[in-house]
């Protein structure tokens, strides 16, 4: 497999725009009838003016509130959507115009769209795809044997994928979508709907294999743990427009030092006071904190919880996406420049 | 390049056979039905207190029956999971792979046919030897039938593909289908043969594709006629052609819609 050099772009876009048309609706019969023959448009821009640039084998976290044009661009970038204005290019090629042969350097993983065959075991899948893309058998069958041991699936090989659990079944995707060696891959939201264990899981998996073989990640998200935990670089995305690109570990510096702890205690709550936390909900047993991690370590408020409660349910959470968004806004961060230097 | 779809029509293939069972209980619908026309057709025999009508003896209309249901028993309805992908939006995905996905939907519709019609043809072969004490056909009637219903099984996917697709136009796909169903029931000759309509719908129904579904096969089973055949393929083949070029200008259509306005 050909690799190079860490510091090529491998993807470039240039004021990459799209906007939709949708068909506006009128009230009543009437209205309806006018929207049938002189229908009236009304344009969503889902993506306004993207500018970024990716370098082979980087790690980037796109992410945004649902709605905020993650997957249009996802789409644009892998050829499968035409856009409106503006220019792209991945691995040299024009995704909209070289679509074939760009899907045979590319992988991808849509969350919402399984790309095995749901009544049939994953194997079979692997086996079109194999053939999709071919594989000569002798290559196929030791990159197969490689991806199940990493990805620990044999077990789910021969069970019908519908059979298969949320996790089991995306560990079987991101597997099927590597099989052709891909030298990006793109997730569009890979960890939606699992829970918080299988998404470890499953983020421990795509590092594992950027380091092993440098495919560069092109990861969507809007679950701010996913970056964190994968990601050096991120770009934030909201209303179809980049409100910040940069190192992660600034991001959580800036804006993702804080944590929230859901609890559910056993025993009435009799207050609760450390360095950097504040108390942001109480009804009941149940309680509400926020913690500044910057100041105290989620650990060690935890332990300071349950020596000193019973409890009976706990749920640590990032910030939502909106209120860092509200945050970025309100810094007023400049758009950072250096695009695809990490 | 081909590799890759005769694979997906086997594996569609070995997932109908796996289901085997439900399949033979599906023959059950066919069972009945042979049932019922049988009765109805010794009636109208009876009745005209005549051998033959429109050149089939009674035996022979019965085999003639059986063989068109056959086919038409054995015929896949991918129409409704291609409609699902285009309704839900999930058809644009499989733009993202070097796969031609009309090609890959009638690899499916075949194989999900082949074990099908296997099944149905062996029901209706007992049950027509049951129903009417007597064998009709022939070695060659059977080949060229084998070839025939092959033929008319991929010209009713390319329609079934076709009709799928329209559901980025139409809301609901189902009464096309119906619509085209009831074509291959009247003018395609899966009631009656051919030659019982006026000469007139007769000389209009050839023109069709529609015959080419049931009556070819069935006739072809009934009556060999070198021909008789030869037209029949011949007419098939043209079908399959026009139909194939259609679906890839629907489908150049629809990837246009798809990646322009994002479905």
């Amino acid at each position: 497999m050909p690799r190079q050099g860490a510091n090529l772009t491998i993807i470039k876009v240039d004021n990459l725009t799209k906007t939709f048309r949708a068909v506006q609706k009128r009230p009543g019969v009437r209205g309806s009838l006018q929207s049938l023959f002189k229908p009236e448009y009304q344009a969503i821009h889902a993506v306004r003016g993207l500018d970024f640039e990716v370098a082979t084998g980087e790690r980037l976290a796109f992410i945004g509130p649902n709605g905020a044009g993650k997957s249009t661009t996802i789409k644009m970038l892998v050829g499968i959507l035409h856009p409106t204005g503006g220019k792209a290019e991945v691995l040299g090629r024009v995704p909209w115009r070289e679509r074939a042969p760009l899907a045979y350097q590319i992988g991808t993983v849509f969350g919402q769209k399984s790309q095995l065959w749901y009544h049939l075991p994953a194997a079979d899948s692997f086996e079109l795809l194999a053939r999709i893309y071919d594989l000569d058998s002798e290559e196929y069958v030791a990159r197969l044997h490689y991806l199940v041991e990493i990805f620990d699936i044999a077990e789910y090989l021969h069970v019908p994928v519908r059979k298969l659990s949320l996790g089991q079944r995306m560990r079987c995707e991101i597997a099927a979508s590597l099989l052709h060696s891909p030298r990006i891959l793109f997730l569009d939201e890979p960890t939606i709907g699992l829970d918080v264990v299988v998404k470890q899981r499953i983020r421990d998996l795509i590092l594992e294999l950027n380091e092993r073989e440098g495919v560069t990640i092109f990861l969507t998200s809007h679950d701010a743990g996913d970056v964190e935990v994968l990601c050096k670089r991120a770009m934030v995305i909201n209303h179809g427009e980049i409100i910040y690109d940069g190192k992660v570990s600034d991001l959580r510096r800036n804006y993702l030092q804080t944590k929230t702890v859901s609890l559910k205690l056993a025993v009435p709550w009799e207050g609760f006071s450390a360095q950097g936390v504040r108390l942001l909900k109480q009804r009941g047993y149940g309680v509400k904190l926020e913690v500044d991690t910057a100041q105290t370590s989620i650990e060690q408020v935890i332990a300071q919880l349950l020596a000193r409660y019973r409890i009976a349910d706990i749920t640590v959470d990032d910030p939502p996406m909106e209120e860092i968004i509200a945050q970025i806004y309100l810094a007023q961060t400049p758009l950072s420049e250096e695009g695809g230097a990490c | 390049m081909l590799t890759r779809y005769l694979f997906v029509a086997r594996v569609a293939a070995r997932r109908q056979w796996i289901y085997r069972r439900e399949l033979f209980w599906r023959s059950i619908s066919m069972i009945l039905f042979m049932v019922v026309f049988i009765a109805l057709w010794k009636t109208a025999y009876q009745v005209s207190g005549r051998g033959e009508l429109a050149g089939y003896s009674l035996a022979q209309v019965i085999w003639y029956l059986g063989m068109a249901e056959t086919v038409m028993l054995s015929t896949s309805r991918i129409f409704v999971e291609i409609s699902e992908a285009v309704k839900s939006g999930s058809v644009a995905y499989e733009l993202a792979r070097p796969l031609s996905y009309p090609l890959l939907q009638l690899a499916r519709s075949l194989g999900n046919s082949a074990p099908r019609f296997l099944l149905n043809l062996m029901v209706a072969l007992l049950v027509v030897l049951l129903g009417t004490g007597q064998l009709v056909g022939s070695v060659p009637g059977l080949l060229a039938f084998l070839l025939t219903a092959g033929l008319a099984l991929l010209l009713d996917a390319l329609f079934a593909v076709l009709i799928g697709l329209l559901a980025f136009w139409i809301e609901e796909v189902m009464p096309v289908y119906l619509i085209y169903q009831k074509l291959l029931f009247s003018i395609g000759g899966l009631f009656l043969p051919l030659e019982i309509f006026p000469l007139w719908l007769q000389r209009v129904a050839k023109w069709l594709p529609f015959q080419l579904i049931a009556y070819t096969p069935a006739r072809a089973y009934v009556v060999f006629d070198v021909g008789e055949l030869g037209r029949g393929v011949a007419g098939q083949l043209v079908y399959i052609g026009v139909l194939s070029g259609v679906l890839w200008l629907l489908w150049r259509l629809v990837q246009r819609r798809l990646v322009v306005h994002g479905g």
